[in-house]
């Protein structure tokens, strides 16, 4: 007895407390949930045995429904756009604001901190307020677009099925941005000026600074930027419904928002599971990503 | 002969701080020099402004004759030994050693033979292929040195490199430092704090405070004949011993303002009744019983086996230093001397050499 209470004074004990009490936490919260998801992407589930465990065994049908689907392709299509498209604007030019930002010029961190405004906001004000500035008759965009004489005629941004998906993409890259430029502004920092400073004294131009300093320097945080930034813009889900609700006819639809529709519009909660099932898969590779990318940092 | 690093008339501000003010200094190639002074001084400013890394507010700095204004750091040709370092740590030895030669479009296999060249005089090919992380603080400090001699720079600038360093390996880069750059027949300019580290290596040192130059001159000669009372306090360790005095009517001895108020013959002529700060080295103070000029109680006594340091327990305090154990222990009264010609004066106000 005295060395139980004694190996919980002393911290063994109590370790083994507070790594149990995480773990519990995790697996009620997030693990179960998930098991239940990857569960039901196998099951047989309708209206009568939604709060049920055990249903009908499906094995691999729900997949093959999803993937029969005739708008599984368009919706891949313009999950890969939605994504890569999010993450090379928002990292390009996240990459770009905060190398701005590094120059030494009054405000400058203020500013920089400003710009953390648009990750605070909700994506559904975001999603509103793109939505009206995208608009087709009215937007501001489109003003923007004709006062500079680079179109003759309003884009319909929201309607224009060519079009719909870039219009989400653009409010995504504005939303991610500020998370973007902090994340890579720390990276930066975290760079030792003398480093520069010797770049230059043995004749590295700027270019060849940033291509042999900043670059390899960075990246881990770059890998982690990137992997965070394919996470969440995989998680976005508010510009969808605030924008284009995934149309006109599927054209701006995406994994996320598509899964949604199964289980809450269609009521089909076996197909809901499946799409979200097959990008929990794909998340796990970027996750992975991320850990590796933050193991092997370099130090030195 | 044109002077590899010349520095006239320089000034730099930063807004309202002026850093470096009227900076004259003239290095011939070959030569080693230190800058030498407390911190803030403005002997990093110099240095930087040498290597480009700060740009000067007025006068000219040329070195090899061309002049360096709107000239960047990598097209000055000088190489900088930072106190980090500053290695890239992203890169092997070998990446560090050769990156400067891929900005001048030396080929593969040459750069490679350079590198390896460079890594046996300083005693690195073993390590190669291995990353600064993984090597100790003298090789790092070693890589720093391949990464400027792999240049053949025009001048080497040295910023404190020794500072990171223990005290025993310190002492021993010391003279590696020195015996390279007699090899390389480089041009270097050696920035400390630490005096000895600038007598012991240098040819030239330039004593430095508030941004400006106080005193510079060989290392024996600013022992010998300090400008003023700064360089006297700097130069030297134990530092010198500064007591109150007025040079009596005579004009050829001065009365200490110690207990007893002794009277020292000066073996010189100066001005009568003039007040003064009399400057006492350490080591020239010595214990005399049969010609002690003063006798002053003993508050404590410190000796390392070699040498011993001892304090009086007058206002001010007298530290004297001597080889060997010496007899006097704490309450003695010790007879002390000194001779004329080691005694320095100070104008009390202005604190210049008299």
């Amino acid at each position: 007895m005295r060395r139980i209470v004694s190996s919980l004074v002393d911290g063994r004990g109590f370790d083994i407390l507070l790594v149990g009490v995480t773990m519990l936490f995790l697996l009620v919260m997030a693990g179960l949930p998930l098991v239940y998801n990857v569960l039901m992407s196998f099951q047989q589930v309708d209206m009568f045995t939604l709060g049920a465990w055990v249903r009908p065994w499906a094995g691999w049908d729900n997949y093959r429904a999803v993937l029969s689907q005739p708008e599984f392709p368009l919706v891949m299509r313009n999950t890969a756009v939605f994504v890569f498209g999010s993450i090379a604007g928002q990292f390009v030019l996240g990459f770009a604001f905060a190398l701005f930002f590094m120059l030494r010029f009054p405000f400058a961190a203020t500013i920089r901190g400003l710009f953390l405004v648009s990750w605070v906001m909700p994506g559904l004000v975001v999603g509103a307020i793109w939505s009206w500035m995208l608009a087709g008759d009215y937007g501001v965009v489109n003003a923007i677009l004709s006062g500079m004489g680079l179109v003759d005629r309003p884009l319909f941004w929201k309607s224009d099925p060519g079009l719909s998906i870039w219009a989400v993409t653009v409010a995504n890259i504005w939303l991610g941005l500020a998370f973007n430029m902090l994340l890579l502004s720390v990276g930066l920092a975290a760079i030792p000026r003398d480093l520069y400073e010797a770049a230059e004294l043995d004749g590295a131009g700027a270019a060849q600074r940033f291509a042999t300093i900043t670059l390899p320097m960075m990246r881990s945080t770059i890998g982690a930027v990137l992997a965070l930034g394919l996470i969440y813009t995989l998680q976005q889900f508010d510009l969808f419904p605030a924008i284009t609700e995934g149309g006109p006819a599927n054209s701006s639809n995406v994994a996320q928002y598509w899964a949604w529709q199964w289980s809450f519009q269609v009521f089909d909660f076996a197909k809901g599971a499946t799409v979200s099932v097959m990008m929990l898969a794909f998340v796990l590779v970027a996750a992975a990503a991320y850990v590796w990318s933050t193991r092997s940092e370099v130090r030195g | 002969m044109t002077p590899q690093i010349e520095i006239s008339g320089v000034d730099k501000h930063y807004g309202a701080y002026h850093a470096l003010k009227d900076i004259n200094l003239t290095i011939p190639k070959g030569r080693f020099v230190a800058l030498v002074g407390p911190s803030g001084c403005g002997k990093s400013t110099l240095l930087r402004s040498i290597a480009g890394l700060e740009t000067i507010s007025s006068g000219t700095m040329r070195i090899a004759g061309e002049s360096m204004a709107g000239v960047p750091p990598r097209r000055r040709d000088v190489a900088m030994v930072f106190q980090s370092y500053a290695l890239y740590p992203h890169m092997t030895v070998l990446g560090n050693l050769t990156y400067s030669l891929r900005f001048k479009q030396v080929a593969k296999a040459e750069a490679r033979r350079r590198a390896d060249e460079v890594a046996s005089t300083i005693g690195l090919t073993q390590l190669l292929h291995r990353y600064p992380r993984e090597l100790s603080g003298g090789q790092r400090q070693r890589v720093a040195m391949g990464r400027a001699i792999i240049r053949e720079p025009k001048a080497f600038l040295f910023d404190e490199p020794l500072s990171n360093l223990d005290a025993a390996l310190r002492v021993h880069m010391r003279m590696e430092i020195r015996a390279l750059h007699d090899r390389l027949n480089a041009t270097s300019v050696y920035v400390t704090h630490d005096q000895i580290e600038a007598m012991t290596m240098a040819d030239h040192v330039v004593v430095m405070r508030d941004g400006r130059i106080e005193q510079q001159g060989e290392p024996l000669e600013l022992y010998d004949r300090p400008a003023n009372r700064f360089v006297a306090g700097f130069i030297g360790s134990p530092a010198m011993n500064f007591v109150e005095g007025t040079v009596e009517p005579d004009g050829a001895s001065v009365r200490l303002g110690l207990p007893g108020g002794p009277v020292l013959p000066l073996g010189r002529r100066a001005e009568p009744g003039r007040p003064v700060t009399v400057g006492l080295r350490p080591e020239h103070l010595r214990v005399d019983p049969a010609g002690a000029q003063m006798r002053l109680t003993v508050r404590a006594v410190e000796s390392t086996g070699s040498m011993t340091y001892t304090t009086t327990e007058s206002e001010p305090e007298l530290m004297l230093v001597a080889q060997g154990r010496g007899g006097l222990g704490p309450g003695d009264a010790a007879p002390l001397c000194i001779d004329p010609g080691n005694i320095h004066l100070f104008d009390r106000e202005t604190g210049l050499t008299l």
